[in-house]
């Protein structure tokens, strides 16, 4: 059976590069990108051959405690497409023992399960100090790889099984900003750390307790049997084969319960009247834009992008900071930011409709209408969002007088990225994640496309505000008397190009809504 | 069935855009014909069939040699009720609602409608059948507006979708098959939503949404999300919002796919009643029966190509539309060689 399986596998990757080419640049991209990642750590752990026990215990250990993280965390959080999911396999009535090694050996065809067993193998090299730890290592190698996929197996299938419906699905996308966000303290506390001083202890202190959990004993087994101490050494390697150990004693429970329990069926709530369809104006772009609203609150893809708005500017401020820009002109970054993500927040927003698009082609809604229906949500939350921004950043950067300025600078920033992006999503859609998926999770079709447009919209974004902005950097660093200017070319050129977008965004759509459709119907 | 002279004049009258004027003497607006057609039809096929039957039958098996494949014959009936012994028996309008010429769509080397020409009066009730991957979806796509055909015309109320998009979707209502809804709303909503794009007022819009909720019997679902609902109450969500503004011409594709049977037969006695009042209906489905069982007229569609059309009983000859339809198709293959299934293996 494991051949079988294997050959399943094989061929199913096969038959998914034949679907499109992209597919197979996604591959190769994705094992230069794993071999990259393999050959740096690689040539580190081979260097850390030659340093002391110390510093290559520490440095193995918290390296290792992560990689094995990784295979537990992005499975839940970012939901993998599994192809070999156990209840594809219910009908064929498999012996569970079997079907679960099978499958937990097939995990071992794949970028990342390559890349682990590189490491696993060279961190040998690294403890090629003495009998003991060679052999507590090479022991480990195994046992690495084995924790990493079944770390994986299980996750994935708890992802795929436990978090199935659909509320727990936008659950674990609201629990990812939240991680992301406790994160930051981390990592701000880590970089304000003087590495060059206290680096070393840091490592050790954090080594010293991964080391005793399940993720990096493996990892440290060696090193302490180097240092010379073997009971300890021991120790932690026994802690790494009970836990491969139990958890192979999950998957196979996992395996065995999918097989027979149904998939677990949403809990429906109700929800009383129209909600934001009850305010009542009427009109094609009237609706569309409460129905804007409406994803916003329900659809957590919608609520990915709009927490991470407010978070952005404080996680670039953390680099800047560190390099030692002075806090207050700071205050300068968090307007422009946000209204330029909020501005680019809608280029892609028709990919996000899917299929269901197909509702203003069939109705005959006019691109204009879908345009400035799309166009209003960003602008009513954005608008009152960069005042009060303003309002706090101006007297934090100390000038209360350049108010209009960053004012200006924010909503000249934003209607113009509303002007392009209805233009752009209309002209340029790229494969979104689908309703219903992780906000994380990537699109099904791997392609250039994405990452090009995106970008493209960034800087035209820039380009077609660039008066405005220039005329803030006049106020602000050459203490020209252009604050009023600057608001005014804010809000006029802005809507001016606002006004262009939707109106060009519009015809674009009415003349390619079935090309639209077309395209959201093949992603 | 295949009156050659009705075909010929079928063209010339579609080619003079739309609403053509028919042979027929007498056209009525839609809402006059209160017969139902099936008993107006049953005399015809016997009276007009005798000569022409055999002819369309050997020439429909081998689709690619039909250079027009269905000669809409059911277009011009003549003012047929006059042979039948009905009391309150009217002439059907004969007012062409939809005319297709020579839809063609290629994806990619696979031609998936190769020239279709189909029309349809007033008043039908016309069921469309055919094997999975026939082309009964691209076709009804086309004619929606919700793909571009690669050659062909749809005229839908006199008016070319492709040319006025705009106006002529304003006479249609669509159901489409596999395409997403905007779930994240509320039934309630979804209704509201479909309403307004389609140009009502709110008040319209929430009591025709209270009128199709009992109408199709999900009521206790309005409020809760369209993601939540099962397969079957998400296709009748749909079809209540392709009827909302009550169009002239409903487009249904697969409308009856996992639809429970008590539901079913409530939205076919809707259907007819829109039907009498005037609509027309195009259904789309691989079900025979049930479509011989609800539909006046019939096109069978394999391979991209009419391969026979007209009113029910023009199309069956007597048979039941699942034996006609296998006739035409020959498509069926004997069980031969498949012994072993009946030798159980434990």
């Amino acid at each position: 059976m494991v051949e079988q399986l294997l050959r399943l596998k094989l061929r199913l990757m096969g038959n998914a590069f034949k679907r499109s080419p992209w597919q197979l640049v996604g591959l190769i991209l994705a094992v230069v990108y794993g071999l990259g990642i393999a050959i740096v750590v690689i040539s580190s752990l081979l260097g850390l051959r030659f340093v002391g026990v110390p510093v290559a215990a520490s440095a193995v250990t918290v390296f290792g405690g992560l990689l094995v993280l990784g295979f537990i965390v992005v499975p839940i959080v970012f939901g993998v497409d599994d192809t070999m999911d156990p209840r594809k396999f219910s009908l064929f009535g498999l012996p569970t023992s079997e079907l679960a090694t099978a499958l937990a050996i097939t995990a071992l065809v794949g970028v990342p399960s390559l890349v682990v067993a590189l490491i696993a193998l060279a961190q040998i090299v690294t403890w090629s100090r003495g009998p003991l730890p060679v052999l507590l290592a090479i022991l480990g190698a195994p046992v690495i790889l084995a924790t990493c996929i079944l770390c994986s197996r299980v996750c994935t299938s708890i992802a795929a099984f436990l978090l199935s419906s659909r509320r727990s699905r936008d659950l674990t996308g609201m629990l990812g900003i939240v991680l992301l966000i406790l994160v930051l303290p981390v990592f701000v506390l880590l970089l304000n750390a003087n590495w060059q001083r206290d680096g070393l202890s840091i490592l050790g202190g954090i080594a010293a307790v991964v080391g005793w959990t399940p993720l990096g004993a493996v990892w440290a087994a060696p090193s302490d049997a180097a240092a010379g101490l073997i009971g300890q050494a021991l120790l932690k390697e026994l802690i790494a084969l009970v836990f491969v150990g139990l958890l192979w004693v999950v998957w196979r429970y996992l395996v065995q319960m999918m097989l027979v329990t149904q998939e677990r069926a949403a809990t429906a709530r109700n929800y009383r009247g129209l909600g934001f369809f009850r305010l009542g104006v009427t009109g094609p772009s009237a609706v569309i834009a409460d129905r804007g609203f409406t994803y916003w609150v329900r659809d957590s893809r919608y609520h990915v992008s709009l927490l991470a708005i407010p978070v952005i500017p404080f996680i670039l401020m953390i680099p800047l900071l560190v390099i030692g820009v002075p806090p207050h002109v700071l205050a300068l970054l968090p307007v422009p930011v946000m209204a330029l993500f909020l501005g680019w927040s809608i280029h892609n927003d028709l990919a996000y409709d899917s299929t269901a698009i197909w509702l203003h082609v069939a109705s005959g809604t006019r691109g204009f209408a879908d345009r400035f229906g799309r166009v209003i949500p960003p602008l009513v939350v954005g608008v009152p969002l960069l005042v009060i921004a303003s309002l706090i950043c101006a007297p934090l950067y100390g000038k209360e007088s350049y108010l209009p300025v960053f004012v200006g600078v924010g909503f000249g920033i934003l209607l113009t990225g509303l002007g392009l992006s209805s233009v752009m999503s209309a002209r340029f859609p790229y494969p979104a994640v689908r309703p219903g998926d992780s906000p994380f999770a990537a699109p099904q079709a791997v392609g250039s496309a994405s990452a090009v447009i995106q970008g493209f919209s960034f800087v035209v974004t820039f380009i077609l505000a660039s008066p405005t902005i220039y005329l803030a950097y006049l106020t602000v660093f050459k203490s020209a008397p252009l604050g009023g200017l600057t608001l005014a070319s804010g809000v006029v050129l802005g809507g001016l190009l606002l006004w262009t977008g939707v109106t060009w965004g519009g015809h674009i759509f009415d003349r390619r809504s079935p090309e639209i459709l077309a395209f959201s119907v093949r992603n | 069935m295949k009156r050659t002279s009705g075909a010929a004049s079928v063209k010339s009258s579609t080619t003079s855009g739309g609403t053509p004027a028919r042979k027929t003497p007498v056209r009525r607006p839609p809402a006059s014909r209160p017969t139902s057609d099936k008993a107006a039809e049953a005399p015809e096929s016997t009276a007009t069939d005798s000569k022409p039957i055999q002819k369309p039958r050997t020439v429909t098996r081998k689709p690619a040699e039909r250079p027009k494949p269905a000669e809409k014959p059911r277009s011009v009936e003549k003012p047929r009720s006059v042979e039948k012994s009905g009391p309150v028996e009217k002439p059907k309008s004969t007012e062409v609602v939809l005319s297709i010429e020579g839809l063609v769509k290629r994806f990619g080397d696979t031609v998936a409608v190769a020239g279709i020409d189909l029309s349809v009066t007033a008043g039908s009730f016309y069921g469309l059948v055919g094997p999975n991957g026939a082309g009964k979806t691209t076709t009804l796509s086309m004619v929606t507006g919700l793909l571009r055909p690669d050659a062909g015309k749809v005229i839908v109320h006199g008016v070319d979708v492709w040319g006025e998009p705009v106006v002529a979707k304003r006479s249609m209502g669509v159901l489409p098959d596999r395409l997403r809804l905007f779930d994240r709303l509320t039934g309630a909503q979804l209704l509201y939503y479909a309403g307004t794009l389609r140009g009502l007022d709110a008040d319209t819009v929430r009591d025709r949404t209270v009128d199709l909720a009992s109408a199709f019997g999900f009521e206790d679902a309005l409020n809760r999300l369209v993601t939540d609902y099962s397969a079957g109450m998400s296709k009748k969500i749909a079809l209540a919002a392709a009827m909302i503004h009550s169009p002239r011409l409903l487009v249904l594709d697969e409308p009856f796919e996992s639809v429970d049977p008590v539901s079913a037969a409530n939205i076919t006695e809707l259907l007819r009643k829109y039907v009498e009042a005037g609509g027309t209906v195009i259904v789309s489905s691989h079900s025979m029966d049930l479509i011989q069982r609800i539909c006046d007229h019939v096109a069978v569609v394999v391979h991209g190509a009419i391969l026979d059309s007209g009113t029910m009983n023009e199309v069956c000859k007597g048979n039941t539309l699942e034996e006609r339809f296998v006739e035409l198709a020959g498509g069926r293959t004997s069980a031969e060689g498949m012994e072993w299934l009946n030798s159980f293996s434990d």
